[in-house]
């Protein structure tokens, strides 16, 4: 009896310590997610100071500028827009219909839906070298060279899992009240899906397509071998393009010091590329979703 | 002639898989009155709403039995266009289910999904219905903004204002006045007594006093069967079975 509120009291002790514990390792954890962020940005940046010009974004590589001399990677930078916009494209018309029918048409516990989302987990756990070696077969078969059109084909591949399973699962969260209230007005599945569910879901729609389109842009393994490279604009879609992952790469690859410091430059523009779509998603997430019912 | 009433149903069955939630029901529903169904939580009200216009086509596990007939017309008939009896019913649900849309678009959903594009008349049908709800004054000056700002007590009439201009001829109506304070359920109320001279009105409630306030005629439903049916003035003063008894005098609730 009168242990009893003894050891009440060293187990409190005792959960308040575990309790400490547990805060501190979430706190080195979180802060180790932030330096790394800083020192790999800090350490790119400062790399690539010497060779951060204007030139670098504004003019294509001149003679000799893979020896050192003057010009920049725009074509690169327009490239990786081109080839990321199209594969973005491309990828939505492909998914959206499909995540639609699947909320919208199938039954929530339908075996086929299982199906189809399991198969779409698997693509997206594909490493993307293996949709570049497919690509580049297909592009063989086709007759077809390195090009726009077949590196954007490639990695229209790449994002589609990733877009289609991302808004399935904002699609899967409208309630299905929602639903209702739109069927007992009188509304077809159809005008259901388009007016009302794709309202609901649509800052979720736009956040996935942002980070499809990042993921497209810093994916180098997939257009190595379809897209080609090139050191000029890019003005069809049968031409040759040049992207950031391998401007990147054939750069590092110099013997040259300065061609190296152009690799980090490069590396440098990419990464704030992508910094600003992820800023975009997080602020349009956020603003997009004026009438959206909580 | 016999009046069958608006809506007639003939043994009309529910499962949710294997489980029988409505039983039998066979009930006449007069026209230009309001019908309250009575009875316990978990009896089957809202199914039976959600079976006058196919919503439970909707639920995966659900399945219907018997016939729904609605001026003469078996509903659940295999030739029958399911959207175009759902836009003779109008539904208000136990809590209010705005669109995702301004307040303006909520009302011209239904009006546009059905046909009409006028920009005049859909602007006219706006100003109509939320008028007919009791809304206008309230939310004329505001009506770009998002549904979802408006109080749960206006979002309810705004719902009822939707439900009103796709024109219905029948109003289910399910607890609509459960989600809402005092001030706003006497407001809901209102409305309805004033829309039943021009609408059939099937309002679910378990609250006894807003039956005894609404009701034409009263349906106690227990345990998923039709216990009693008949006048507002009769089942609820001086019911004929000792169950509905039991539940007017709150003995089971
Ligand atoms: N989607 C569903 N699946 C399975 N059972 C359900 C479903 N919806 C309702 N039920 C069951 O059916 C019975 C009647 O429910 P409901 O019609 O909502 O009753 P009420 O509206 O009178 O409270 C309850 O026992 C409930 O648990
Ligand atoms: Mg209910």
């Amino acid at each position: 009896m009168l242990r009893q509120p003894l050891s009440a009291d060293i187990r409190l002790k005792r959960r308040k310590r575990l309790d400490r514990a547990f805060h501190c390792l979430m706190l080195i954890s979180a802060s180790l997610v932030v330096i790394f962020l800083l020192l790999i940005l800090g350490i790119i940046l400062g790399k690539s100071l010497p060779a951060l010009k204007i030139s670098m974004i504004t003019r294509t590589p001149g003679t000799g500028y893979y020896l050192g001399q003057e010009g920049g990677i725009l074509n690169a930078i327009v490239g990786s827009m081109e080839i990321t916009t199209g594969a973005t494209l491309l990828a939505l018309i492909i998914a959206l219909p499909g995540v639609i029918f699947l909320n919208t048409y199938l039954k929530k516990k339908s075996a086929w839906a299982e199906l189809i989302r399991l198969m779409l987990d698997i693509l997206w756990g594909i490493p993307s070298i293996v949709y570049g070696a497919f690509g580049f077969l297909l592009m063989l078969t086709l007759h077809l060279r390195a090009s726009l059109l077949a590196g954007m084909v490639t990695l229209a591949l790449v994002e589609l899992p990733i877009l289609a399973r991302s808004v399935d699962e904002t699609m899967r969260l409208v309630p299905s009240e929602l639903k209702e209230a739109a069927f007992s007005l009188g509304a077809s599945r159809w005008q259901t899906a388009t007016r009302v569910v794709l309202r609901q879901v649509f800052p979720g729609l736009i956040t996935a397509i942002l980070i499809a389109l990042g993921r497209g842009l810093g994916d180098a393994a997939s257009v190595l071998f379809t897209a080609g490279y090139t050191d000029r604009l890019t003005t069809s879609l049968l031409q040759p393009v040049a992207t950031l992952p391998l401007a990147i790469f054939f750069q590092l690859n110099s013997p040259f010091p300065e061609v190296q410091q152009r690799a980090f430059a490069s590396a440098a523009i990419l990464t704030l590329m992508i910094l600003a779509i992820s800023l975009a998603a997080r602020f349009l997430g956020r603003h997009l979703g004026r009438h959206r019912i909580k | 002639m016999v009046d069958h009433g608006r809506i007639s149903l003939k043994g009309v069955n529910v499962f949710y898989g294997k489980n029988q939630v409505l039983k039998d029901i066979s009930l006449n529903i007069p026209a230009h009155s309001i019908t309250v169904i009575i009875g316990p939580s978990g009896c089957g009200k809202t199914t039976l709403l959600k079976c006058f216009n196919r919503l439970l086509d909707e639920v995966e596990e659900a399945r219907v039995e018997g016939e729904i007939l609605f001026d003469g017309q078996n509903i659940y008939a295999p030739e029958v266009d399911v959207t175009q009896v759902r836009k003779r019913m109008g539904l208000l649900s136990q809590k209010p289910q705005v669109l995702p849309m301004s307040i303006y678009e909520n009302v011209a959903f239904g009006p546009r999904i059905h046909g009409l594009q006028n920009k005049k008349k859909i602007d006219h049908v706006v100003e109509k219905y939320l008028r007919l709800a009791g809304l206008w004054d309230e939310v004329k000056a505001r009506l770009s903004e998002p549904a979802s700002r408006l109080s749960i007590g206006q979002q309810q009439r705004l719902c009822l204002a939707r439900g009103l201009a796709v024109e219905p001829e029948i109003l289910l109506c399910d607890e609509p006045t459960s989600a809402l304070d005092p001030q706003s359920s006497r407001n809901v109320e209102a409305q309805l007594l004033r829309l039943k001279e021009n609408y059939t009105i099937v309002l679910v409630t378990h609250i006894l006093r807003q039956a005894r306030r609404l009701a034409d005629y009263v349906a106690f439903l227990y345990l998923g069967e039709l216990i009693e049916f008949g006048p507002a003035s009769e089942v609820l003063t001086s019911p004929q079975d000792p169950r509905t008894r039991a539940y007017i005098t709150g003995e089971i609730s």
